[in-house]
């Protein structure tokens, strides 16, 4: 059992997860781009503002597989945030970017993001900068750790459910 | 005993001409500006509908011409793709006028 401050830090913690998924949820409800959902904002972020990407290459960032980022993709050229052309050198190829208005949603989102790193870190002085970048990198990590751990457990129980591949 | 020749004179400083290619260099900067001021002018006069002649180069971007966040990164969405720059949201923390945007994009895209 934490004692109560640690409880408070525990609840802190949890709170922040939840609340800046919530605003930005908000902000885009009430905003410009009131038909994106945030998962579809995340698939735009991926793909990033400025270079054509493989569809394979944002899949693996977005840690998802090629079969639902093509389900995702679908519907973002249908609401004409997304392109898709084929590479000109090899026609194999299919390359994804923002159209102007998914550059433009990018950009207003990743204006939060400044936001928040800018009202966190403007006060503090480089030294303070640098502890409160590592701090929140140790939280980043344990947690990304965490949810691997997860993920290969379900894997290994999905394998074991279908009766594994190599049996 | 013969002098050995170089074949590389050198040249005496001529002042003349160093102000010369100084004042040349200037001239094409000023006009790349003129372009980007003017294209500016396009995507301005575009996105509020105001005439060429309302806009000036000491114009503020946000306060006389209204621009709310929305319209500012549209500015910035185009004048990234005609330019084929990157404006980050710190160089636009800079930007108060029209000029700062010329100066902006034209420093950018060298």
């Amino acid at each position: 059992m934490l004692n109560p401050s640690d409880q408070e830090f525990a609840k802190s913690l949890l709170r922040i997860f939840d609340n800046v998924l919530l605003t930005e949820e908000k902000a885009l409800s009430k905003g410009y781009f009131s038909n994106l959902s945030i998962a579809e904002l995340h698939t735009l972020e991926a793909i990033g503002p400025y270079d054509a990407r493989t569809m394979s290459e944002t899949a693996a960032r977005l840690g998802i597989t090629t079969g639902t980022l093509t389900v995702a993709i679908d519907r973002l050229v249908r609401k004409a945030y997304v392109e898709r052309y084929r590479d000109m050198k090899d026609r194999r190829v299919v390359r994804i970017r923002l159209t102007r208005q998914g550059k433009l949603a990018y950009r207003m989102h990743a204006k939060f993001h400044t936001l928040l790193v800018r009202r966190l870190l403007d006060p503090l002085d480089e030294s303070e900068k640098q502890r409160l970048v590592s701090l929140v990198k140790n939280i980043d990590e344990f947690i990304a750790e965490q949810y691997h751990k997860y993920s290969e457990e379900e894997n290994a129980i999905t394998a074991k459910d279908s009766g594994g591949l190599e049996s | 005993m013969k002098p050995v020749e170089s074949d590389h004179a050198v040249s005496e400083p001529d002042p003349d001409a160093d102000r010369e290619r100084v004042s040349d260099l200037e001239d094409v900067a000023e006009r790349q500006k003129e372009r980007i001021y003017d294209s500016l002018m396009q995507m301005v006069t575009e996105l509020t509908g105001l005439s060429p002649t309302d806009i000036k180069p000491g114009t503020e971007i946000i306060a006389d011409l209204g621009f709310d966040s929305l319209q500012i990164y549209e500015l910035v969405v185009d004048l990234e793709s005609t330019y084929d720059i990157r404006l980050s949201d710190d160089d636009l923390d800079k930007v108060v006028t029209v000029q700062d945007v010329v100066d902006l994009v034209y420093f950018g895209s060298q």
